[in-house]
């Protein structure tokens, strides 16, 4: 018995790559903008998006595709505020949304009649991050409720985001959270981005959010 | 979680390569870049896990873990017949 190796340096993530170009060619042949929404669970996506849905889903034809572990909870809880779709996928443990999953979700959405997609990744600062969806906008939800220095401790989800909107920040009197030393540590990780600051409950900050949608969502956006 | 479903696509990427000879790989090599995203040893748990599985016979994976985000099945071994016990 001889061994005989055999060379192949074959990327891992080769084949969710390609599907993500996939979907992104699909979404770009009809003309629609996807955003990937990510965060540690709850830091607001499902709540961010119900005040998004009840102002926008007409006007920019929304779609949403929600994944959780379990459950469809998210997606039964958005569907009371449109009547446009939205589609759940279950991961069934798995910790991120895949490409393939979001291919497959396309199937049964409409997407000559969206304009605007919507993917709720499964709240995880780290796994989604490594996951192309075929989206045109990484937004990542930051909390006050959690500590200044997350995008030092999960860099990976701030570098390859273009968008960090800080959420719930009617609770900021509340607590000891600082808005510039949070701003500062994701610019010292991705000198790039771009912030928003909204409280979807009170609506403080909500105009900026359905300004970037209505930008994002616009025809000449993916020029 | 994360490191298994990588785990799979490596297993997979191996099996799309070695065709019949995949019962006869001994060693699958990958690449774990620093940067990667990547735990290394989740990972080589969970390759563990995926090479004791038929179609595979308990291959070993061996990770380096070079400086970068690479992140590539790099190499396999596999155990060749060349009649030499004969």
């Amino acid at each position: 018995m001889t061994v005989r190796r055999i060379e192949v340096r074959e990327r891992v993530m080769a084949r969710n790559d390609e599907l993500a170009a996939q979907v992104r060619a699909r979404l770009a042949a009809r003309g629609v903008t996807a955003i990937n929404l990510m965060s540690s669970p709850g830091a607001g996506k499902t709540t961010l998006l119900e005040r998004t849905l009840a102002e926008l889903g007409e006007p920019l034809d929304m779609a949403v595709v929600a994944g959780d572990v379990q459950t469809q909870n998210d997606a039964d809880r958005l569907a009371v505020h449109t009547g446009r779709l939205v589609q759940a996928i279950v991961t069934g443990g798995a910790c991120h949304l895949d490409a393939l999953q979001v291919n497959d979700a396309l199937d049964h959405i409409d997407l000559d009649r969206t304009r605007l997609l919507i993917i709720e990744n499964v709240g995880n600062l780290v796994c989604p991050a490594s996951w192309d969806l075929g989206e045109r906008h990484r937004v990542v939800l930051f909390t006050v409720t959690e500590g200044e220095d997350k995008p030092l401790k999960y860099p990976k989800m701030f570098e390859k985001a273009d968008w960090v909107v800080l959420t719930k920040t009617d609770l900021l009197p509340y607590l000891p959270f600082d808005v510039d030393r949070a701003m500062r540590y994701c610019r010292q990780v991705n000198p790039r981005l771009q912030f928003l600051q909204v409280s979807a409950m009170k609506g403080d900050g909500m105009d900026a959010w359905f300004e970037f949608l209505r930008r994002a969502a616009a025809p000449s956006a993916g020029a | 979680m994360h490191e298994l479903s990588l785990a799979m696509e490596i297993g997979r990427l191996a099996e799309a390569k070695l065709g019949a000879s995949v019962s006869r790989c001994v060693a699958v090599g990958v690449e774990v870049g620093t940067d990667s995203g990547v735990e290394p040893s989740a990972l080589a748990f969970c390759l563990e896990a995926v090479l004791s599985e038929p179609p595979w016979t308990g291959a070993r994976a061996v990770l380096t873990q070079p400086e970068g985000n690479q992140f590539h099945l790099s190499w396999l071994e596999v155990e060749d017949d060349d009649g030499s016990e004969d």
